[in-house]
């Protein structure tokens, strides 16, 4: 019985395409970049140099490597502070029972089906010069604004070509987590807001004591999420500013900075190590905060 | 009166709308002003309307071709993808072997990898099979990509049914075969379609392994295409959101009439 429930093997040729073309393109690649990161390699050619660690040691004291890690944390520290608590408020507003929530809803998940190049392009015309009739210096010239006209993108005195790119960046995910939040709440039976009015608890507590708690779940995939993408982010900023702005480099990001060397500069030694110094960096925060999060709730079920 | 009470909710509310919104609605009319229009007033609308921009875009941009190119890469990699998990899928939920959890967890990793670290190696691995510049250098690793995710969503899907409908079909002597292909797989036509939503949608907007693998012109994927247009034409305001509007209307369109549907593929993942 057991053996025709269950063919020996069977289990196997159901993952044998998906493994097959997961290994070929994935975890072949994986290994292949940990060796080039080993040689020196203008990726013309089986011309490679064995380096060993070199490359590493070289990145180590790449002060270009720290800078494009420094803002990739700080679109990190951004995304959870700034993107995911706008979200999570914005949740709780639509599902009060507003007309037409279900409009603002759509309205603002909508960047998350448009190509990433269409919004790093557009965002450009609305951070552009005002003699190139930027949308946002535009309106502060007509609204007696023009001491706050400014080049987003490309001055820097003082620099918010970061600033405004991780905007963008928030622009467009905002509306993915706002739903995320929104499935959260409304998983929350009514009765227990309703129980805790009646109570007297005030609309400020419902949300401290009640709904905030019982939205621990989708906030950990939030940011998660978040941690995860801010970390190896890539495209509005590549399209942007090549990761750069007022001054060489101002908007890089690590994966920006591994692709100009491997595709621009044909470091492609050189560009691994960075690849696999990402991808470590990556897996170790990811193993840490998934670890932080299962202490924190193993704590509070123990207390 | 309660409404009116509730004013500052919907000064938010109205607020979002126009943060998320006028963008959009901003380049649609844009590209049916002149660049003389533009330079007058980049607020106001256009007076009179001109559709000469989204012509011009049409003709000059290869977008009739880049349409054609990307629905082909995402029809394709969408349908081996959502294939290739469901026979996954299928395993991790249902059958016992041995390296379960070990191969579920690899899978489960692509989740957090940068794809940046494929780059290398597979330029290299495409430029010697001589397969750069071709669909074939997007469909294998689309389809790759594509797996993680969608392997998750229908593995949690096949888990969720009833056991006792496989039971019965095993007393009628099915063999697992048929109970994948006859039984469970139409089955799971709601979360196969979750799966071909999310993946086309990821496939459709793709950029990095595009820019990467294809710099023929006719080749390029519509992300590809709008990149190249918008960097020929400067600020040319006019006519690169004439582009905008070719390039992202159509999607928008298919958003707002299938909305429900396309919110649930995007999330399903992350509410896995």
């Amino acid at each position: 019985m057991r053996r025709k429930w269950e063919p020996a093997g069977a289990a196997y040729l159901f993952l044998l395409p998906a493994l097959a073309v997961y290994a070929l393109w994935v975890l072949l690649p994986m290994g292949q970049s940990l060796y080039y990161s080993l040689f020196a390699w203008s990726g013309v050619g089986e011309h490679k140099t064995y380096v060993g660690l070199a490359n590493f040691r070289a990145l180590v004291q790449d002060a270009v490597f720290w800078q494009a890690l420094g803002h990739n944390a700080i679109l990190l520290i951004m995304s959870l502070l700034l993107q995911l608590p706008l979200a999570f408020l914005l949740a709780v507003v639509f599902t009060r029972g507003l007309r037409g929530e279900g409009l603002f809803r759509t309205v603002s998940f909508a960047p998350m089906v448009m190509p990433t190049v269409a919004i790093a392009v557009l965002w450009t015309f609305i951070y552009a010069p005002l003699e190139a009739h930027g949308l946002l210096n535009s309106a502060l010239a007509a609204w007696g604004g023009e001491g706050w006209t400014h080049g987003w993108l490309g001055e820097s005195d003082p620099d918010l070509s970061l600033w405004a790119v991780i905007v963008t960046v928030c622009w467009r995910y905002v509306g993915f987590h706002l739903v995320l939040f929104t499935a959260g709440i409304q998983t929350i039976p009514e009765e227990l807001h309703e129980a805790a009015r009646l109570d007297g608890a005030t609309e400020g507590q419902v949300l401290r004591y009640v709904t905030i708690p019982l939205l621990a779940r989708v906030a950990t995939i939030s940011a998660t999420l978040s941690l995860v993408g801010s970390l190896k982010y890539f495209d509005i900023i590549y399209v942007m500013t090549r990761g750069d702005g007022p001054y060489p480099h101002a908007t890089e990001l690590v994966a920006t900075y591994m692709y100009k060397l491997a595709f621009d500069q044909q470091r492609m030694g050189y560009g691994s190590a960075v690849a696999v110094a990402l991808f470590g960096i990556s897996l170790a925060v990811a193993i840490a905060f998934s670890a932080g999060m299962a202490r924190r709730a193993e704590a509070s079920v123990g207390g | 009166m309660r409404e009116l009470r509730r004013w500052p909710l919907y000064l938010v509310a109205l607020g979002t709308l126009l943060l998320a919104g006028f963008p959009l609605l901003w380049m649609g009319y844009t590209a049916l002003k002149t660049n003389a229009q533009i330079s007058a007033n980049v607020w106001a609308l256009p007076h009179p309307p001109t559709g000469e921009n989204l012509v011009q875009a049409w003709q000059s941009g290869g977008f009739r071709r880049a349409y054609f190119n990307s629905l082909l890469v995402a029809v394709l990699a969408g349908l081996m993808a959502a294939l290739f998990s469901a026979g996954a899928g299928y395993a991790f939920a249902r059958l016992r072997f041995r390296g379960r959890e070990v191969l579920f967890y690899l899978f489960l990793a692509g989740m957090v990898l940068p794809i940046h670290i494929t780059l290398i190696p597979l330029y290299t691995l495409l430029e010697r099979l001589g397969l750069r510049n071709t669909y074939g250098a997007l469909l294998g690793p689309y389809t790759a990509f594509a797996l993680p995710v969608s392997i998750l969503i229908l593995r949690g899907f096949f888990a969720g049914l009833p056991r006792e409908l496989e039971e019965a079909a095993v007393l009628d002597g099915c063999s697992v075969w048929g109970r994948f292909w006859r039984l469970a797989l139409p089955l799971s036509r709601p979360a196969m379609a979750t799966v071909v939503i999310f993946n086309f949608v990821a496939m459709w907007n793709e950029l990095v392994f595009a820019l990467t693998f294809i710099d023929r012109p006719h080749l390029r994927t519509l992300p590809l295409a709008l990149m190249e247009f918008s960097a020929e034409h400067g600020w040319d305001l006019a006519g690169v959101n004439a582009a905008l509007v070719l390039a992202v209307y159509p999607a928008l369109g298919v958003y707002f009439l299938a909305q429900r549907h396309i919110i649930r593929g995007l999330t399903a993942g992350a509410l896995q």
